[in-house]
């Protein structure tokens, strides 16, 4: 592992003379809208990319997740995964068209996570570049519908029908370089919608407001005592509603996610809310709607799973710091599967959700070479011991 | 006169290509090497900070490093007072100011004069002209247009055309066209003076590519009237069959307003004109005015907003006796 380790700060300036390459990658790939749902262009320049760069096998799966296979040498490894979502929050009414300037790439997805695909594709150019090669098959994964109610169900799918075991697997998120997930928090995403018919106006006496009435609802959320052990929160994330200033809202909508590192404890605090909407529903004689988008469960590794240490062994070679949360992402997928995984981040940047969030280009090449270290600590067994 | 007398109706057929026929990059980096030519990429520029560095990069990486069709790409700049030049040196390409090449000669400034001056800074037997404000830019907008160069003997000219394009063979109709000052300008001049050239379906494009050969014995306008006048000159010199169309796709750039479009018609016109008179193809009686005036509603009074284009032409590149010993060139 030490040899390893130490090859990885002259990787570094290798992986930067290409950099052109990866930058293109990243817009070509970038720049094609890829709304949840709606990732069939982008998945169609992702396989483009990678067939042009000579993968083995470049397929895609039952569910057209996009998926590149470089060989190993050894005919009994399992594979190792390394997997970036395809999918983004932006319309394909959104320009996608980057601006790229000395030190940075600016657009829409940019940082979730066009650089994450972008480097995903390099990676067969980056390993002939290194002159690597490794024993394991590995596994390069574009996975559609992660996002929002997509619920993961690209990687779901393509966990669940590969047929052999999997030696352990890397998730490629833009941002932040630095950041380690290797555990990930049960999880409910839920809606509630108020609708007030808008012809019924005998019914009420004073006519309800549909956001007056979600705030009744925050408010009853708010109350609920929520422990410190299982760790858990409610995070109140999205609110629309209403037409002009001057009407009482007849339409809006709360979304929020429970989380929880215990599966109980998430499924407990989904049945209070579920129990607040209901009540207040009745009170207010409205239509008032709990709707589940996703959900996943706790799993984890431990922090000193071997994984886990080498993979902070690979950031602190590259004078990273990191930095450890939980991810509700494909990670969680592959460690309810018992199949030991990391999320890593690429590069630094800023306005991360925003139409023109910016990605700095010079950490991304430390971002690749500690992806690159990790692939290479798993491929010489560091899941292979537990 | 009917059109239909002149048309050479074929050309659209035989001389129209899609970029997809050309994507097969390793038998062009071939085929360019078995005719042992070389290849330069020129992008004008002019205050182009958004773009600049994305177009230098994708080609390099695409068709420098990873398939070597492209022996250079030179930037030629019109004093940007933005980040253009410095930019796109800090991406590797080959940077000029317009103003440092050919010192000694007038200087002017134009988009046609950094295209002449490129042909002195430029090594190569191809030249491509791109445009540096192509947000959707990939390299495909490069190597379909050294396609045709490259694979077929007989074609010395290509030019691009984009989007809504064209309807070749039964079923399969799609609008044909250009922009706005294509529709309401060039293609009415085409109509009523050279018929055949209506087939060109962008010629305004700013995209295009030829052989040296062609390029250095062609006068160029400094503005914009110069992609005109080279479709003109080709034609004149060495027919329609020399010069071929490709489809790129989708061209996605910046929106010119109403006004802005009106001085590019009004330079366009003119040129167009000012070639007929010099094919002695028509006659005026008086000099044509060289200033396009539009009007600004300020306070309340109508105040003419004037534009004035002297019209200066640079000549043949061939007849500059520094271009002929840089190139051990004759007349």
């Amino acid at each position: 592992m030490d040899s390893h380790l130490d090859k990885l700060p002259a990787f570094v300036d290798t992986i930067e003379s290409i950099k052109e390459m990866i930058i293109t990658n990243i817009v070509l790939i970038g720049q094609v809208p890829s709304p949840t749902f709606k990732e069939k262009r982008r998945t169609s320049v992702f396989m483009e990319r990678l067939a042009d760069f000579h993968v083995d096998e470049c397929t895609t799966d039952g569910y057209r997740n996009p998926i590149g296979v470089i060989k190993g040498t050894s005919e009994t490894k399992p594979p190792i995964f390394v997997v970036a979502h395809l999918d983004t929050n932006w319309g394909a009414d959104i320009d996608h068209y980057y601006t790229i300037k000395e030190n940075s790439i600016t657009g829409a997805g940019v940082m979730e996570n066009s650089i994450g695909v972008g480097v995903l594709v390099s990676l067969p150019e980056i390993f002939r570049k290194l002159n690597l090669s490794f024993k394991s098959d590995i596994v390069l994964a574009g996975v559609i519908q992660s996002l929002g109610r997509g619920n993961l169900r690209g990687i779901r799918h393509l966990l669940k029908t590969w047929a052999t075991p999997i030696r352990g697997a890397v998730c490629i998120e833009s941002y932040d370089l630095g950041r380690i997930n290797y555990y990930a928090d049960g999880m409910i995403r839920c809606e509630v919608d108020c609708n007030i018919s808008a012809n019924n106006e005998w019914e009420h006496k004073f006519k309800p407001n549909a956001i007056l009435i979600l705030n009744e609802v925050i408010n009853q959320i708010l109350k609920l005592s929520l422990p410190q052990r299982p760790r858990s929160r409610v995070i109140i994330g999205k609110i629309s509603g209403g037409f002009k200033h001057g009407t009482i809202a007849l339409d809006a909508k709360l979304g929020f996610e429970i989380q929880s590192n215990s599966d109980k404890m998430v499924k407990s605090i989904f049945n209070n809310i579920k129990d607040i909407v209901e009540g207040i529903g009745h009170e207010y004689e409205v239509e008032l709607k709990l709707k589940t988008l996703s959900n996943i469960s706790a799993a984890r590794i431990k922090f000193n799973h071997p994984l886990v240490k080498s993979t902070v062994d690979v950031m602190r070679k590259l004078d990273l710091t990191p930095i450890s949360e939980p991810s509700e992402s494909e990670l969680s997928i592959f460690l309810s599967r018992k199949i030991p995984a990391v999320t890593l981040g690429i590069t630094h940047g800023e306005k991360h959700q925003h139409i023109k969030a910016v990605a700095e280009i010079e950490p991304m090449f430390k971002g690749i070479a500690q992806i690159i270290g990790v692939i290479m600590a798993i491929d010489s067994g560091v899941c292979d011991e537990e | 006169m009917t059109a239909g007398c002149v048309m050479k109706s074929s050309w659209l057929e035989k001389n129209t290509f899609h970029y997809s026929e050309f994507n097969d990059l390793g038998r062009l980096v071939e085929e360019k090497q078995r005719k042992n030519l070389t290849i330069s990429l020129c992008l004008p520029t002019l205050n182009e900070e958004k773009t600049i560095a994305k177009e230098i990069l994708i080609m390099k990486s695409e068709l420098m490093t990873r398939y070597p069709l492209l022996d250079e790409i030179v930037v030629i700049d019109s004093e940007s007072t933005d980040k253009t030049r410095e930019i796109a040196r800090s991406f590797g390409a080959d940077v000029y100011k317009a103003t440092e090449i050919l010192p000694a000669l007038e200087q002017f400034k134009g988009k046609g004069e950094n295209l002449w001056k490129a042909l002195y800074v430029t090594k190569g037997d191809i030249i491509v002209y791109l445009d540096a404000d192509i947000k959707n830019i990939h390299h495909r907008f490069v190597y379909a247009l050294i396609g045709p160069l490259i694979l077929f003997d007989n074609i010395k000219y290509v030019k691009a055309f984009y989007d809504r394009p064209i309807a070749i063979g039964k079923s399969k109709i799609r609008p044909t066209g250009g922009g706005r000052v294509t529709e309401l300008v060039i293609r009415p001049l085409f109509s009523l003076f050279f018929p055949e050239l209506t087939q060109i379906l962008q010629p305004l494009s700013g995209e295009y590519a030829g052989f040296r050969e062609i390029f250095e014995v062609i006068p160029f306008p400094i503005g914009y009237g110069v992609e005109t006048s080279m479709i003109l000159d080709i034609y004149g010199k060495w027919g329609l069959d020399v010069i071929a169309q490709v489809d790129l796709d989708r061209r996605i750039h910046r929106n010119q307003d109403t006004r802005a479009l009106g001085k590019m018609a009004f330079v366009i016109i003119m040129t167009f004109i000012n070639r007929k008179i010099k094919l002695g193809l028509i006659d005026l009686k008086e000099d044509l005015f060289n200033e396009m005036i539009q009007y600004n509603l300020v306070k309340n009074e109508y105040k003419p907003d004037i534009f004035q284009i002297q019209g200066h032409e640079r000549p043949p590149i061939i007849e500059i006796p520094a271009y002929r010993d840089k190139f051990n060139k004759s007349l």
